[in-house]
């Protein structure tokens, strides 16, 4: 599945701003199940130094420096992806997860593809007792680690509410978690608690949901905006499987990956200083295109 | 030489300490040996320390330890508002010669297998690869940088100062406890603890062989000195701050090793490489030794809430544009999960045997290490693997746990078997320590310092020890409340006794020393504000007892000056405007010592002391010991005003204070840009108090009692008398005041003095063109040599008073950090 992907954010500053430093993490990253076709990253005021590097996850970084004064600052990502996730697999037949956590230490893989960057809590995915319970409640022994996460991620999406105005990007996952509401970041991060509550590695997946609104069914939360889910790693044999607790699916063709980190402070599209003594309004805007469908959802 | 006992006091005294010395039995003891004998080399020590006549009690060591706090010694524990003072214990560790090779080499070999460690983690990572170190072994630390992966030290050197804890387990071998490879602290404070040791007992330093401490922080000056790329380059000491619980041991090396005191927001990443922001703009920082932990360095790649760091600088570092040291990254070290593997990894980088053999560790982590832990729970201590991992911040004995909690521990243990290490619980060797006037065993580790020189790995022959109340003591921490002592290395031959004396080929002569950075400007501008403040109101208040106990100036109707005195102070913020006392006294106690009034004596003085408590390294000692002082008088005196009489004590008191911080100022302090800071914040205060002074109380109307008041507080009472003999007239004070520029009080000798200072301080640029605080002062300056007394009313004074404010804020603008050339930096905020 081919995507045309357009990613626009405006910063409005009330005062003229003389100087900024930013690093965009906003170029999606080919892998095994998507394909980079082609990707540009557009900075208006032109930037005065333009710094691409590799970044610890093992997408491309880029550091831009403007410094003359501007009153608005325009960062826009486009990209054209082709996704194409492999069939999942027999969920009963995968491994059964304790084997997956002695595996997972065990690695001998310092890569950001190998497990071991992803078994340990953060500043942002802390080890919460109660979600580790809560969890704990799918993973009997013995159960294959693919049928587990599958219900955990049903459950979260049965469980929780889905509310915009409840959560903020900072709200803390033992919050939400208590609270039981939250948007596509909180249930990323409380079941990334969860499983590395019990030792098994999980990733946090930044990037975008295709919109597909079929006759009667309801329309997929998340959609035309920047999305969140996981990847759990599920053994050395299947590897990494996309888990969108959002919407109660595994991530399939409709899910383009733009970047993946521990939690979400690896993966925020854009850090940044400026000089600047007045307010900022921030606006995003997003549009995710598939090439073969003339209608397409807009942001 | 020291006043000798009367004989036969001292060997009394060293027999009853040694007859009630009593070791814990299983556990080794420096002083007494394995046969219950003392040591040949603590009994020597110990002859000589009992012939103090005072050696058994304060008096010697307090005084020295008074020293201590007089210099702000003191270490402050995160969050607490008050200063603790230092605990340092009398006797030192003492060390022999042979025993010391021993630690100084398994320390070098230790430093030198941490940085074969880092190079292979942040390089080729052949040993996660090859199967020696699991993945996740690294991984779990926080300290762990992904983004230093593949980057290469500017210096070629990942680390520059390490440490190793050690302690001295049953066996009597050492054991290394932990190893400290972030940022070690502790060399600074091993330096003050000899500094007092040595002072309070001269003769008995000088006559064992004691190693000197200083080549070994001369040698990592040069050390870090040739990791740059130039031949004189700007190193900096990068702190987080006054509020970091080591801040006075960072402010303390960086004055004696002669590095700046850098925060975060000093330094600019620009261009690859970083600068420091100084009076006269940018400047490079080639060399920073850091003192923040490498995930706050860097905001816009790092922790991204850190206010501590500076935006961009890992990408200097990767531009190769500043050696940082140690290398962000190097504090994955310090994870206990690697213990287990160092007698591997020194066997496969180094092709040696661990010369010191760490505290049995067992990483969890693996399936069989867990097993073993799990099955010798109840013996073995259970700590985190990786700092802040696990259930508990510190080792704990599943002895000391309720069930709860081992049920707890038991599951987590069982599904996150690699947050977890197990120790073997080894009681630490106690040495001597004196307890009210009784020798006693004490557990003490050890830190050991190596920095990497010219020469090589260099050991300091000493160290940071630290000593613990409890006697089954593993893991000591300052922060419980543990004591610390001066550790000797002791030779039986005399040591070198090598000064710090550099041949005349090594140095180039130079007056200056570098640019101020802009903080330091700052904080000495609003210290001789501070000051001059401070001086103002205690004047007020003086005048304000004068007039209460002076029965002839009730001639003129006292209760009239009162209000004048007592509306400046309500103005000034010393006195609450709105309630007004029962006595008249009460206003010259409040004045004083109400602490809650922003203008009070009290307030301003604890300002002054906080202003300065964040540049220490600035001040002389005498300069702080006098502040400390001023604030110690002053906090002693408040519950002691009874009288008008006992108010005045108080604050001549002061003024003498005062007075001498005034003398040290103009008589020590260089004149360098630094002093002309101080001297601006006082001289633009001081103007601009006049002024108000001056309008309130030689206006138009004024009466003799104004005047004569105005003279006082101008303290300009004898200038008059000599020059005019007709008494009081309003042109004249008026003129002499603020006019006449040879009076060193006047307004105008301020402005002039203010005028000297900008005329040689640097401009940002070169063009000829005045900057702003200059096209200020310059106009106020030739108004006041060419006014005239008579028409000097009090709104043109007013207008004065109103340009030396303008004045103080195009100061802060041109030359602080607040100042236009560089606007705070704002994070970039929401989820886009």
């Amino acid at each position: 599945m081919k995507y045309r992907l357009r990613h626009r954010t405006t910063y409005a500053y009330e005062r003229e701003v003389s100087f900024a430093r930013c690093v965009l993490r906003l170029t999606p990253r080919s892998s095994a199940t998507q394909t980079v076709l082609e990707s540009a990253i557009t900075v208006t005021p032109e930037p005065s130094a333009r710094l691409v590097r590799i970044g610890p996850f093992g997408a491309e970084i880029l550091t831009v420096t403007v410094d003359k004064p501007h009153k608005a600052l325009v960062i826009e990502a486009n990209s054209r992806i082709d996704v194409h996730v492999p069939p999942a697999g027999d969920p009963d037949a995968s491994q059964p997860w304790e084997v997956v956590r002695t595996r997972a230490l065990n690695t001998a893989d310092l890569s950001p593809d190998g497990p071991a960057s992803y078994l340990f809590p953060t500043v942002r995915t802390p080890i919460v007792p109660e979600i580790t319970e809560y969890t704990r409640q799918s993973f009997p022994p013995g159960r294959p680690i693919i049928a587990a996460a599958s219900e955990l991620n049903d459950r979260i999406n049965q469980e929780f509410k889905y509310d915009p105005g409840a959560t903020e990007v900072s709200t803390p996952v033992a919050q939400a978690f208590a609270a039981r509401h939250g948007v596509c970041q909180d249930f990323a991060q409380i079941m990334i608690c969860g499983l590395r509550g019990l030792g098994l590695p999980v990733k946090y997946v930044s990037g975008y949901l295709r919109t597909i609104p079929p006759p009667g069914q309801p329309r997929l939360e998340g959609a035309d905006a920047t999305h969140a889910w996981v990847a759990v790693w599920c053994g050395d044999a299947a590897g990494w499987v996309g888990f969108d607790p959002t919407n109660a699916i595994l991530a399939g063709n409709d899910h383009l990956v733009l970047a993946i980190g521990r939690d979400y402070a690896d993966v925020a599209p854009i850090d940044g200083v400026i000089l600047a003594s007045g307010d900022q309004t921030l606006k995003v805007e997003v549009d995710v295109i598939p090439e073969e469908e003339p209608t397409a959802a807009h942001a | 030489m020291a006043p000798r006992p009367p004989a036969g006091a001292s060997p009394e005294r060293l027999s009853q300490w040694l007859a009630g010395y009593r070791p814990l039995p299983g556990v080794p003891d420096e002083l007494f040996d394995a046969a219950g004998k003392p040591r040949g080399h603590w009994l020597g020590f110990l002859r000589e320390f009992a012939s103090y006549p005072d050696a058994d009690s304060d008096g010697r060591f307090g005084m020295a330890a008074r020293h201590i706090r007089d210099s702000g010694a003191s270490y402050r524990i995160y969050g607490e508002e008050t200063e603790r003072s230092w605990p340092l214990d009398p006797l030192p560790l003492i060390i022999p010669q042979a025993e010391w090779d021993q630690i100084a080499a398994g320390v070098t070999q230790r430093a030198e297998l941490m940085e074969a460690i880092l190079r292979d983690i942040y390089g080729e990572g052949r040993l996660v690869n090859e199967g020696v170190l699991p993945a996740a072994a690294i991984t779990g630390s926080p300290d762990f940088l992904r983004a230093m992966r593949g980057v290469a030290p500017p210096a070629g050197r990942y680390l520059q100062i390490y440490a190793a804890d050690l302690g001295r387990g049953p066996d009597g071998r050492w054991w290394v406890l932990d190893d400290r490879a972030q940022a070690p602290s502790g060399a600074g404070y091993a330096l003050e603890n000899r500094l007092v040791v040595s002072r309070a007992y001269p003769n008995l330093y000088n006559r064992l062989n004691v190693h000197r401490l200083a080549p070994f922080f001369d040698a990592l000056r040069r050390g870090m000195a040739a990791t740059a790329d130039r031949s004189e380059p700007r190193i900096c000491l990068l702190t987080p701050g006054p509020f970091s619980q080591t801040y006075f041991e960072q402010a303390h090396l960086a004055r004696y090793l002669g590095f700046l005191l850098v925060e975060g927001d000093d330094l600019v990443a620009r261009d690859g490489k970083v600068w420091v922001r100084t009076i006269a703009g940018l400047k490079r920082a080639d060399v920073i030794l850091r003192r923040v932990d490498a995930d706050f360095l860097d905001p816009l790649e790092l922790n991204a809430a850190s206010r501590l760091g500076t935006p961009g600088m890992l990408e200097a570092i990767r531009a190769g544009g500043v050696t940082v040291l140690n290398m962000p990254g190097s504090g994955v070290l310090e994870s206990r999960a690697l213990l287990s593997f160092m007698p591997g990894l020194c066997r496969r980088l180094l092709g040696e045997e661990l010369k010191l053999p760490n505290i049995a560790t067992w990483w969890c982590g693996q399936a069989a290490e867990q097993a073993l832990v799990e099955a010798r729970l109840d013996e073995l201590a259970v700590a985190p693997a990786f700092p802040g991992s696990g259930h508990f911040a510190e080792p704990r004995l599943a002895a000391d746990l309720s069930p709860q909690e081992m049920a707890v521990l038991r599951q987590r243990l069982a599904e996150r078997p690699g947050d977890f290490v197990g120790q073997e619980v080894a009681q630490l060797s106690t040495m001597p320590v004196l307890r009210d006037g009784q020798l006693q065993p004490a557990p003490f580790a050890l830190r050991v310092f190596a920095a990497v020189t010219p020469e090589g790995v260099r050991i300091l022959p000493g160290g940071f020890c630290r000593t613990s109340d409890r006697p089954d003591a593993r893991v000591i921490s300052m922060g419980e409340g543990a004591r610390t002592a001066d550790v000797w290395v002791v030779d039986d031959k005399p040591v070198e006794r090598l000064s710090l004396i550099a041949s005349g080929d090594e140095v180039k002569v130079r007056r200056i020393l570098g640019h101020l950075p802009s903080r330091a400007a700052d904080n000495l501008f609003w210290l001789g504000r501070y000051i001059e403040r401070t001086e103002a109101t205690l004047r007020l208040v003086r005048a304000l007892c004068s007039s209460l106990m002076d029965s002839e100036s009730s001639l003129h109707g006292r209760g009239q000056t009162f209000e004048s005195l007592r509306r400046v102070l309500v103005d000034w913020g010393a006195l609450d405007g709105e309630t007004r006392p029962a006595r008249a006294l009460d206003s010259a106690r409040d004045a004083l010592h109400d602490a809650s009034a922003w203008g009070s004596v009290t307030y301003l003085v604890r300002s002054a002391k906080r202003t300065a408590s964040g540049m220490r390294e600035r001040l002389s000692a005498d300069f702080w010991g006098l502040l400390v002082d001023l604030e110690g008088d002053l906090a002693g005196g408040a519950n002691e005003i009874h009288s008008e009489a006992q108010a005045l004590e108080q604050v001549e008191k002061a003024l003498r204070h005062l007075a001498g911080l005034s003398g040290l100022t103009q008589e020590n302090m260089n004149r360098v840009a630094g002093w002309r800071f101080l001297d601006m914040g006082r001289r633009i205060e001081r103007g601009a108090n006049t002024c108000q002074l001056a309008r309130t109380l030689a206006h138009d109307a004024a009466t003799i009692d104004d005047l004569d008041l105005l003279l006082d507080l101008n303290d300009s009472q004898i200038t008059y008398r000599a020059r005019y003999l007709v008494g009081l007239a309003l042109n004249a004070v008026r003129d002499l005041v603020m006019l006449d520029p040879f009076n060193t009080r006047s307004v105008a000798f301020q402005v002039a003095a203010l005028k000297d200072h900008l005329a040689v301080l640097p401009t940002l640029q070169e063009d000829g063109i005045l900057e702003e605080p200059s096209k200020i002062l310059l106009p106020l300056a030739a108004e006041l040599e060419t006014e005239d007394a008579a028409t000097l009313h009090a709104d043109k004074v007013k207008t004065y008073e109103a340009a030396l404010m303008r004045l103080s804020n195009a100061v802060a603008d041109r030359f602080f950090l607040q100042g236009a050339n560089a606007v705070p930096t704002v994070k970039l905020v929401g989820l886009a």
